[in-house]
Order: C-alpha cells, then structure tokens, then sequence
C-alpha cells in the first residue's frame, strides 16, 4: 500500500474539526462520547500514518496542507499528540464528558496539530492564541472565575502580537524581548508562572493538561525565536529555566493537593525542555526535541492515573495515606510506570532523554548538570511520595465496585506500551531528532559563544 | 578461540536474558489482565534464576579452564550523538562472576524460602514481581561494564527495594519509610548520573574499560592521576554510601527493615546493602588516584563499622540488630578497599553475605526456640557486657548508651538540617504562591498552608 498517496495531513487536521462541529448538534453525552472516540482513532491512524508517510518519502507533495506541512519537526508529534487527547478522552469521567467539553477537545487537538506543522508565523501565532482562549472557555463551562487567568491570557496575547508584529522587519532587540516574554509566560518560566497551578485548580484537569502538556510555546521558540534572538537573551532566559526546573520540582515535593503536584512537576519538566532550547547546543536541542515526546507521553499518563482516581474518588489530597492499590492496582501501577517515566527511568520512554539532557548541559558547564540532576532527584522524590500517599495505607470499605473501567483499561495498556516499548526506539528517535536540531541551528543567524567546556580545554 | 568467545557472549547474555524474559512475562500477563497462580510464579522465579545461574557457573569454568581473566560482551552503541555517546556492555571478570553468582544463589534460595512463607499472602504476586525487577538489576549492575549499564541495574534495584520495604502498604510505617529509603536513594542515584556525566567528559564515554584500562580486575593503568578523577572518587563514593547506607546515610537500614523477612535477608543483609561496596571495587583504580581519596574510605569504612557496632549493641528486635551488624562489617569491608586489600574484601563480602542472609531467615525461628528455651529454664539468659564496656567511666556509658539508642542522631541531624529547612521554604514559597494566586484572582481569604512536623 501506498501511505503518500492519501492526503493524511488534511485527514489529521480536518477530521477533528468535521467531528467537532457534527458533536456540536448532538444532545445525549453518550452518544458524543462515542462520536469523540471515534474521530479520535480516526485522527490517531490519520497523524500515524502521516508520520510512516513522511519517513517513507519524506518530499511528498501530499504532507503539504496550504501553511500545513508535516516536516522533520512535526512528523513525529502528530501521533504524540494525538495519543495525548486519545488519553485525555479516555481519562475522562462520563460525569464530566459533556457534548461541549468534546467539541472542545476535538477543536484543541486540531489546533494543536495545525500548530505544530504550520509552516506560516502568521498562522502560528493565530492558533497560539486560540489555543489560550481555549481554557477560558472551560473555565467558563464550569462557572469558574477567569479574571486569574485572563491576567496571564491578555498580556501574553499582546506581548505575542507586538513582539510578532516589529520582529518580522529588521529584529530589533526589544521586539525579539517581547516575544521571548511572551514565550516565557505561555511556558510559566518563573516568576511568570503563578497562572498555571491555578489553572490546574480551577478549570478542568482535562483542559488544563491539554494546555500546557503539548508545549507549543517550544514551536514558537524553535521557529521564531531561535533564529534571532541575541546569545544573552538566549542563555539569560535558559538560567531562568533552570531555576523554574528546580524550583517548580521543590514545590512538587511539598504539595499536599495532587493536582497542584502534577501542576508543578508538569512545569518543573517542560521548564527543562525549555532550557534545553535555550541553551541551543546540537546535544541540548537533541535532548529537547526527544524530551518533548517523552514528557507528554509520560505525563499524559500520569494524568490519566489522577483523573481516573478523580473520578472515583473527588479531589486528591497528598496529606494522608488513602490505600486505593487494593481497589485499582492497575492505576497504581500506570501511575509508578509513567511517573518514574518522567523522570527517565531506566528501561523507560523518558531514561535516553533525560542521559542526553544532562550530558549535554556539562558542555556549559558542570552546574547546571549538577543543577538538572538535583530538579530529577526532586522530581523523582515528588512522584514516590504521591504514589505512597495515593495508593498505600489502608484501604477504605465501598458497597459499589471501583474496579477499572474497559476505557480506562486500554489506558492503562497503552501507557505500559508506551513507556516500555517506546524505550526501545530511543535511538531511532535521538537519530531523527539530532538531524532537526542541525537543521534548525543552522537556521540561526547569530553564532554561538564558545562552549565552557571548550574554554577549559584550550 | 572464536567459538569459545561466542560461547562465552552466550552464556554472558543468557545470564542477563533470563531475569529479562521473566520480566516479559509479568509484563504480558499485566497485559493481558491474566492473573498468575502462586505455584506458576514460584516455577518461572526459580527457573528463571537457575538458568542464569548455570550460565554464570558454566562461563567462570570455561574462563578458568582456559586462564582467561578478562572478557568483554559488547551490545554495540545503544544511542550516539555529538558528545554523547550510550552504550550497553557487560564484563565477565573475577568480580562480576563472583558477585552475579552469590547473587543468584542467594536469590535462589531466597525465592525458594519465599515461595513457602509468602503462601496466600495478599501481596505474593507483587513480592515476586519486584522481587523479579531486583534480580534484574542486580544481575545487570554486577555484569555492567559501563557507567551506564550500571546505573540501569542500580536504580532498579533501588525501586524494588523500596516498593518491598513498604510492601505491607496497610500500615503507614512501611510506606513512611520507604518514601525515606527512596529519598537517601534519590541522592546517591544522583551522584552516580554526575559521576557518568564527569567519565563522559574525561573519556567521552562511559566505559570502566576506557577509565581504567583494559587489564583483569583489580590491575589498572597506572595514570588515573588529576583533579578530575578525585571529583570522580567523591561522586562515587557519595553514590555507594547512600547505597550501603554508610554514614551520614545510614539512618535508612533499621527502616528497611519493614519489608517481609526474605526481602530483609536478600537486600539489606546480602546484596543491596553491598552493591555500594561492589561499586567500590569496580573502580577501585579510581580511588588510588589521589591518596587522600583512599584516606577518606578508610574513614568512612571505620567510621560506619564503629557507628553500627554501638548502634546494633542497644538494639531490641533481631532484624535491627541484624542489620546494624551488617553495617558494621559493610564498614570494615569498606575501610578493607581504602587501605588497598581488593581480593580480601571481595572475600569478605561474600562470605558475610551468605553468614547474613542465613542469619535473617533463621532469625524468626531462632526467636521461637529462644523463648522455648527461655520457658524451659524459667529465666532470661543474662548478655555478658564486654570487658572494655565495663571500665569506662559511667557517664561515658551513658552517654554511649543514649548516642547508640538515638542512632548517632543522624536522623535528627539529616532532619534538622535538611528535610525541615527545605520543607520549611518551600511551604512559605507555596503559602506565597496561593496568596498571589487569590490576588489575582479577588479572592479575600488567603490559604495559609501549615508547615507540616513530620517532613515527607
């Protein structure tokens, strides 16, 4: 079979739209579940075949869209994100999968997708936008406060269309500053980052992890930002990512409500791919793009342990011990595989990334590996302590069955196989990833300082 | 000599691949949802160990027979990039033969015990299943030949030994406890990835190989000489405190006694608590780079021996006192490498492996005929106090007496020091966090978050 011949580029991009706007006039939420499924495998298949398309003859005419085109970058981030909102939908309690909150998820996964392979900044920066306005609409469906989130949503969005707007021409300093700031606040790089464990709060779990796990801000900084920002602004703002790595891990370790625990280790781990694109190496920019697979995948099935547990059992606090492994040993169990996965555990989707990330930063010096290791160690210590806390102690009495659901079933497989199987084409990856990250450094106009390493060296 | 060579890769990899197929197995059947009977699961362990144990056995005779001392299996480069370089390799040599065979004999009958006293416990396939993950990685840190293979079976071993210290998960203590086994774990885990950082930027790679020469263990090149190879020696050397629980670690032994009997035999009296020890004589040559560094062992070793000589004097259950007199021999082990006597030490733990493993599965019984023995004669046996005990001043024995009760305070120390100024600022910073947060957002009352007693 031929897999260039059918447009799967425009399957992946339109068929959550098409089924977004055909749940939009459903009335029973069964039946949009189903629907939302259903396109889901759809768009899953459609973005898997893209991706085999693109590696099979990467120059084909039919991975091209308009502004669309399925490249080295985003070939292999169509089915990532496509798993991550399959997981969502699985993840989500018949209570809370409304008709809307499905038009909502099919609309964020196709404009997650478009962004990712968007060739045009114009049509980049549009879709940033939407997909900000996106958790405003959630928390509004739930009849939540948006004014916290607005305070982030407004400044982003003009910092994102001012600095858009005078970098095009000429790149002048400022303009590329507020385009970095504006990168910086979408990816919560401290002390920008007080919207997101409030978003983890308030709007939906599901709403917010969509927002924040795809990292699309990266794509901005990859595409927009690296090829001209100046080498200060670049290594400033990578400190700056650093110190939110470890910082956001130490609160981690503190928190006794697990959704702001998983707020802040999502944000402890996209910090650490953020600093991995600011730091700019061909080794650091490797780790980033391999990172950014591995994260979503991981910490989407993170999520997906704590919003089963969620449904069962409202929300989750981390200060006493709540023995559910005797009525879910299967969410326990994804839960330790896709934590431990965050942190690269050997054997894991996330152990060659996590090697290459702080391998690489040694280039820059020893400090910040030393630094890197410290937010994993953290990390690390979170995720233990929110499994002991979740799962262990004793177990309480129910007159009905928590066992899993089939849905949550094939969650749960899907993220044992991830996480297992996927370790195994680490070196696929890492070959396909380091051959982008040339391709996008020799985009760069401004050359690289000397590396610390090789200062000492000389 | 070509098909003795492969011979030996296949026995080499069939060490490793057994515990890996049994792995698969409990993979496919977490799958498949299917749910494995208690005499299916006792088979595949024991089969399991019994072919990698004959492999091994069967690798050491054809090394012997044809004075072969030293034997390298290559796996090829795992993942290559500009300055980075992952490679999984194994090493057949006096050391890890020696290692992976006391570890799998010693697993051998410890999963044989188990099978029978573990019968309809709730948690047996759970006990076999980390028992599974330990056997893996202890099988592939003993035969690792780089930093990184090594560090694959440290952290599994690591994993596995905190899941079984907290395996009777209905009472908190186990899972307190293992969330502190795992943190101390966390810390050396992190010297280790540091220390395979430093050997890429000294090598470019990760091999023992490179680092130290390709001679028979414990023959070295003679220059192993720089400021690099001292920060090597100390980032090793936190790695293995906090894996044999050496001070200022050592508060977390006592604690991992939580877990089943034959977890505590295997782990903490045979195997893990000496896979810091292995680490030590693995890069021994690291260690003589800088005499200072040797220095420093012998401290640490004596140091740790003294501590858990007085420690397991005070102690009134068996498995702790068990466990500080591993410590104390773990320490004379230690201090054994520092002054530079590599074979000596490699005896000695081998032979105090075995000595504790039969200790800590006796010790239930032993408690039995104690206390028949105790009802028989009518009265508790009186313990001699040592000579030396006896002419020290009485405020010295005191002092002693609580020192040793308190456990050195270290746990306090670690406490006081670290956990609690850490959870102390982190808490404010959250405290700070949430009223920004109702800041923004116009809420009136800010949450005040309180600072917990018990840190973690």
């Amino acid at each position: 079979m031929n897999l260039t011949a059918f447009t799967w580029l425009e399957a992946t991009l339109l068929l959550p739209l098409i089924g977004a706007a055909t749940v939009a006039f459903i009335k029973l939420p069964a039946a949009a579940a189903r629907w939302s499924l259903g396109v889901m495998l759809a768009m899953f298949a459609a973005a898997v075949a893209t991706s085999v398309a693109f590696f099979s003859a990467p120059g084909s005419a039919q991975l091209r869209m308009g502004a669309f085109k399925a490249d080295d970058l985003a070939a292999p981030m169509l089915p990532v994100l496509a798993i991550l909102h399959l997981l969502t939908l699985l993840g989500t309690s018949k209570f809370y999968l409304t008709p809307m909150f499905c038009v909502r998820m099919l609309v964020s996964a196709s404009a997650t997708m478009a962004a990712v392979t968007c060739q045009s900044d114009a049509g980049l920066i549009s879709l940033m936008v939407l997909l900000a306005l996106l958790p405003v609409w959630g928390l509004k469906s739930l009849d939540r406060s948006v004014r916290g989130y607005l305070f982030y949503a407004v400044p982003f969005i003009i910092l994102l269309l001012l600095g858009w707007t005078f970098a095009r021409d000429g790149s002048p300093v400022w303009a590329i500053g507020l385009l970095l700031l504006a990168i910086k606040l979408c990816g919560g790089i401290a002390p920008l980052h007080g919207w997101l464990p409030t978003l983890f709060q308030r709007a939906g779990f599901g709403t917010a992890i969509l927002f924040v796990l795809p990292l699309i801000e990266m794509v901005a900084a990859l595409r927009l930002l690296l090829p001209h920002a100046p080498e200060w602004m670049l290594h400033a703002t990578s400190v700056a990512c650093l110190f939110t790595a470890v910082y956001a891990a130490g609160m981690a370790v503190v928190q006794n409500e697990a959704r702001r625990f998983y707020a802040f280790l999502a944000l402890s781990q996209t910090s650490m791919v953020m600093f991995a694109v600011m730091s700019h190496t061909v080794t650091s920019l490797t780790a980033a793009l391999c990172l950014w697979i591995s994260i979503i995948l991981s910490m989407a099935g993170l999520g997906f342990s704590l919003r089963a547990l969620e449904s069962r059992f409202g929300s989750l606090s981390l200060r006493e011990h709540h023995g559910h492994y005797e009525q879910a040993p299967g969410l326990a169990i994804g839960f330790l595989i896709a934590g431990l996965a965050s942190v690269g555990f050997p054997g894991t989707i996330g152990f060659v990334p996590m090697e290459l990330l702080i391998s690489g930063s040694a280039q820059q010096g020893l400090g910040y590996s030393v630094t890197l290791a410290l937010a994993a160690m953290f990390n690390g210590i979170a995720i233990m302590r929110a499994y002991f806390a979740l799962f262990t102690g004793k177990r309480p009495t129910t007159s009905v069955s928590l066992q899993i659901t089939p849905p949550e079933r094939v969650g749960i497989v899907m993220i044992a196989l991830l996480v297992f199987v996927g370790g195994w084409f680490s070196p696929a990856v890492v070959t396909s990833r380091h051959r982008v990250a040339d391709e996008l450094l020799q985009r760069r106009q401004v050359a690289p300082p000397p590396l610390a390493l090789d200062v000492v060296r000389r | 000599m070509p098909d003795q060579d492969r011979l030996l890769t296949t026995l080499g990899l069939l060490i490793v691949a057994a515990p890996f197929a049994l792995l698969a197995v409990f993979f496919a059947a977490f799958l498949g949802q299917r749910r494995m009977e208690e005499q299916t699961i006792g088979r595949l362990i024991q089969g399991a160990i019994y072919v990698s144990l004959v492999a091994a056995l069967g690798a050491a005779a054809i090394m012997l027979a044809h004075h072969l001392p030293h034997f390298t299996i290559e796996l090829g480069d795992w993942v290559i990039a500009p300055n980075y370089h992952l490679k999984f390799q194994f090493v057949l040599d006096l050391l890890s033969l020696s290692y992976v065979t006391l570890a799998l004999g010693l697993c051998a009958i410890i999963a044989a015990f188990s099978t029978r006293y573990l019968h309809r416990e709730p948690g047996y396939n759970r006990f076999f299943l980390l028992f599974a993950v330990f056997l893996m990685g202890m099988v592939t840190a003993a035969l690792s030949d780089t930093v990184e293979t090594l560090f694959a079976g440290w952290e599994m071993v690591g994993l596995s030994s905190v899941l079984l210290i907290a395996f009777f998960q209905e009472r908190p203590a186990p899972p307190r406890n293992g969330l502190r086994v795992w943190i101390v774990y966390r810390v050396c885990d992190a010297a280790l990835m540091l220390a395979a950082i430093l050997m890429h930027e000294i090598n470019g790679e990760g091999d023992f190989d490179r680092l130290v020469g390709e001679h028979a263990w414990p023959q070295h090149d003679p220059l192993l000489i720089g400021p690099h190879f001292a920060l090597l020696g100390v980032l090793f050397i936190i790695a293995a405190a906090g894996k044999s629980a050496l001070i200022p670690f050592s508060g977390w032994l006592p604690r991992a006694m939580e877990g089943p009997t034959p977890s505590s035999a295997v782990f903490y009296g045979a195997l893990s608590v000496h896979l810091g020890v292995f680490l030590l004589l693995r890069i021994s040559p690291v260690l003589d780079s800088a005499p200072w560094l040797s220095a420093l062992v012998v401290v640490l070793g004596l140091t740790t021996a003294t501590f858990g000589y007085l420690a397991g004097r005070v102690q009134t259950d068996i498995k702790s006192a068990l466990a500080f007199a591993s410590l104390t021999q773990v320490g004379i082990i230690i201090a054994e490498i520092g002054f530079g006597l590599r074979y000596f030490a490699l005896i000695h733990m081998l032979g105090h492996a075995c000595l504790r493993t039969l200790q800590f599965i006796r010790a239930p019984s032993l408690l039995h005929d104690h206390h028949q023995l105790e009802n028989a004669i009518g009265v508790r046996p009186r313990a001699e106090q040592p000579q030396w005990e006896q002419r020290l001043p009485a405020r010295v024995q005191r002092w002693l007496y609580r020192f040793s009760l308190e456990r050195g305070y270290l746990d306090s120390l670690l406490e006081r020091f670290i956990a609690r100024p850490f959870m102390i600022l982190f808490t404010r910073f959250d405290c700070w966090e949430r009223r920004w947060a109702n800041l923004l957002e116009g809420r009136k009352a800010p949450e005040v978050t309180e600072i917990v007693d018990e840190p973690l």
